[in-house]
């Protein structure tokens, strides 16, 4: 027994009870069974398995307070109704902010951030990290932190516009159907339930191996596997909006359908609509990465989070986590977008038994 | 009983007809090629004698809707044609790496599924607790993680540091069921992970949509005790969406096992695929794609059949 081991139990134990004297049920629960936990994970594996619980368990308390403080800090800077909204964000909304806030921060200004350009060779291959590079080289010696700057530049960027393309495809596609109606919509219908009943990633490979990986076929390809999704959402919305009196209204003071998508549907739809670019998001980023894994999206020399993984993953083999940090990358900003989706969701359904 | 008959009968038709759609989507996809199969096989470099040749040879010089119905007629009965690389028969390529994927995507489902169901149910049960956040974090992030990054993880976790399972999952024809099993863990934990997290979230939705309703009310305000009323009350006609959402993860683990079947060098289709892909084989791409999408397509077929059956006002007509 280390004064570490005894500590921790002690922290644990004190904790749980200041938790029950104060009648904090949920907070009690938490802790007494984390430390149950922690006898079955203490006697498998030892004081480290009890040192990761405690890495861990800092994280996230560091995590929380990043978030906490981000929250007040964008309540500070916004003012009326904006305020009022992020008050009720929870703390993994404001975390999903302040990370895509970072990524963002990171993408732009990648050039200033990183130390050394994207493809440039400065040392051997694989070497270990120093006071130069702070996360080692790649297989080419290229500097590894640079490479996932950049990355967050090049992989997020080209997610981002697929998407948008996506997206401004599938809305006016769904907009166009519901206001007009009809053969239209019928035909736009059974298109997008077509190219739904492809697995999307099987679909963008048929696709990719016959006009070859370059960036512009990507792009396009993506969009045309995503957009039915938001065409689905954007025709379902727009649907319960169309059939609303003050449509009829407008219909009878003779404005043209341009009209009655731009005044009058859009800003009747708009919160559905902006949780599911999130969403979409997510996807497109997924499918791009698992795209550049297989060796089939931006080609190198760019860096690119998921062909890095790939290009690095024999490292995995002599226990070293290096690969896994792009695919993290990935991950991290997955998670973040879907954490302020989530709440924006449970916002703007009202729905509080959830 | 008429009615469900018909209307089992008429989703079938529709399904059929979209197999049918998409098999032409995935033939004259490659007529889209520029110039044709032929030019794009040989390269610039081919004189015009060799691209004639291989022309004849692959029936280039028909009409393509003929070409369509010989190839569908073709992989009705299990035959996809010659590879362009290889100049093996597609069929023998494929078919003992199908049964491999189909192997492994049956052992993550048969973990999975009851695994997720149960959990689910648990947190539908415990929802707005802390426990409930918990899962919620939990399964958000093993959804969003890509699949790649997840069995990374696994391998240097449980294959590179404590040397339990093996990294590579190949596989030979002499091996008991056991070491299968033992060799094929780690690519199904990794399936497991992603489809349980979706799955557990679908069925935690599916119950507390169903827990709204008046009668779940009516049983509460009896004084009936919640794991009853989400037991006895809930769940049976939660069995439809239920079903539901089992059948579409199991047709989501069909573009899970790619990127999976990749990581762990696992020698099923979709390893072949992307191979295929790499080199630009298109019978083999062909073949493999239509393999997927149908086998997607019949899984939704699966899940919307099985919630018409499963629906008691259609069962019992008044």
């Amino acid at each position: 027994m280390s004064f570490f081991v005894i500590g921790y139990y002690a922290l644990l134990i004190g904790a749980s009870c200041l938790a029950a004297y104060y009648k904090q049920r949920s907070v009690f629960m938490l802790l007494f069974s984390l430390t149950l936990v922690s006898f079955v994970v203490g006697i498998v594996g030892g004081v480290g398995a009890l040192r990761f619980i405690t890495t861990a368990a800092g994280a996230l308390a560091l995590a929380a307070g990043t978030s906490y403080a981000f929250r007040e800090f964008l309540i500070a800077i916004t003012s009326g109704g904006v305020a009022k909204e992020l008050r009720t964000a929870p703390l993994t909304a404001a975390f999903g902010m302040f990370v895509i806030f970072t990524y963002a921060i990171a993408g732009i200004f990648a050039p200033w951030i990183a130390p050394f350009g994207e493809s440039e060779v400065i040392s051997s291959a694989f070497a270990p990290a120093d006071e130069n590079m702070l996360l080692g080289a790649d297989q080419l010696g290229r500097d590894m932190f640079s490479r996932i700057i950049y990355g967050a530049r090049n992989t997020v960027g080209l997610a981002l516009v697929a998407t948008m393309l996506a997206f401004l495809a599938g809305a006016l596609a769904g907009l166009l159907a519901a206001v007009k109606g009809g053969w239209f919509d019928q035909l736009m219908g059974r298109v997008a339930d077509v190219i739904m009943s492809v697995p999307s990633l099987i679909f963008a490979l048929l696709i990719l191996s016959i006009f070859g990986t370059n960036l512009t076929t990507i792009v396009i390809v993506v969009a045309v596997i995503y957009s039915p999704r938001v065409f689905r959402l954007t025709r379902a919305v727009a649907g319960n909006v169309v059939v609303m009196d003050y449509i009829e209204a407008a219909k009878l003071r003779g404005e043209g359908d341009w009209y009655l998508i731009r005044k009058e549907i859009l800003p009747n739809s708009t919160a559905p609509l902006v949780a599911e670019f999130g969403l979409e998001f997510c996807f497109v980023f997924l499918l791009i990465a698992g795209l550049s894994f297989l060796g089939l999206g931006i080609q190198p020399p760019t860096a690119d989070w998921g062909s890095m993984v790939r290009e690095n993953a024999t490292l995995i083999s002599f226990g070293d986590i290096t690969p896994l940090i792009p695919a993290a990358a990935i991950a991290l900003l997955t998670v973040a977008v879907n954490f302020v989706v989530d709440w924006m969701l449970f916002r703007s359904s009202g729905l509080k038994e959830q | 009983m008429g009615d469900i008959l018909g209307l089992v009968a008429k989703r079938l038709g529709l399904g059929l007809l979209t197999l049918l759609v998409v098999s032409v989507l995935i033939f004259f996809a490659v007529e889209l090629l520029p110039g044709d199969i032929a030019e794009a096989v040989l390269g610039q470099a081919a004189t015009e004698e060799t691209v004639a040749a291989l022309r004849e040879q692959m029936g280039l010089d028909r009409p393509a809707p003929v070409r369509y119905l010989e190839w569908l007629a073709g992989a009705v009965t299990g035959d996809f044609g010659v590879s362009l690389i290889s100049g093996d028969r597609v069929t023998e390529a494929i078919s003992g790496r199908f049964v491999n994927t189909l192997f492994l995507a049956a052992y993550a489902a048969v973990i999975a599924v009851p695994f997720a169901i149960i959990l689910g149910i648990i947190v539908a049960l415990l929802r707005n607790s802390i426990f409930d956040r918990v899962a919620n974090v939990l399964t958000l992030t093993s959804i969003s993680s890509p699949e790649f990054f997840l069995g990374y993880i696994l391998i240097l976790y449980l294959a590179v540091k404590t040397s339990m399972f093996p990294a590579i999952a190949s596989l030979s024809t002499d091996m008991t069921f056991a070491e299968l099993l033992h060799r094929t863990f780690l690519p199904a934990l990794t399936l497991v992970l992603v489809v349980t997290a979706h799955m557990m979230r679908m069925t935690r939705a599916a119950i507390i949509n169903l827990l709204a309703s008046p009668y779940i009310e009516m049983a509460r305000l009896k004084g009936t005790p919640p794991w009853k009323v989400i037991v006895r009350h809930a769940l049976p006609n939660a069995w439809a969406p239920i079903i539901n959402v089992v059948a579409l993860n199991l047709a989501y683990l069909i573009t899970g096992v790619v990127l999976v079947e990749v990581v762990f060098v696992y020698p099923g289709i979709g390893q072949l695929l992307v191979d295929a892909v790499a080199k630009r084989d298109f019978p083999i791409v062909q073949a493999c794609c239509l393999i997927f999408a149908a086998t997607f397509i019949l899984l939704n077929l699966a899940a919307d059949v099985g919630s018409i059956l499963t629906n008691p006002r259609l069962r019992h007509p008044k």
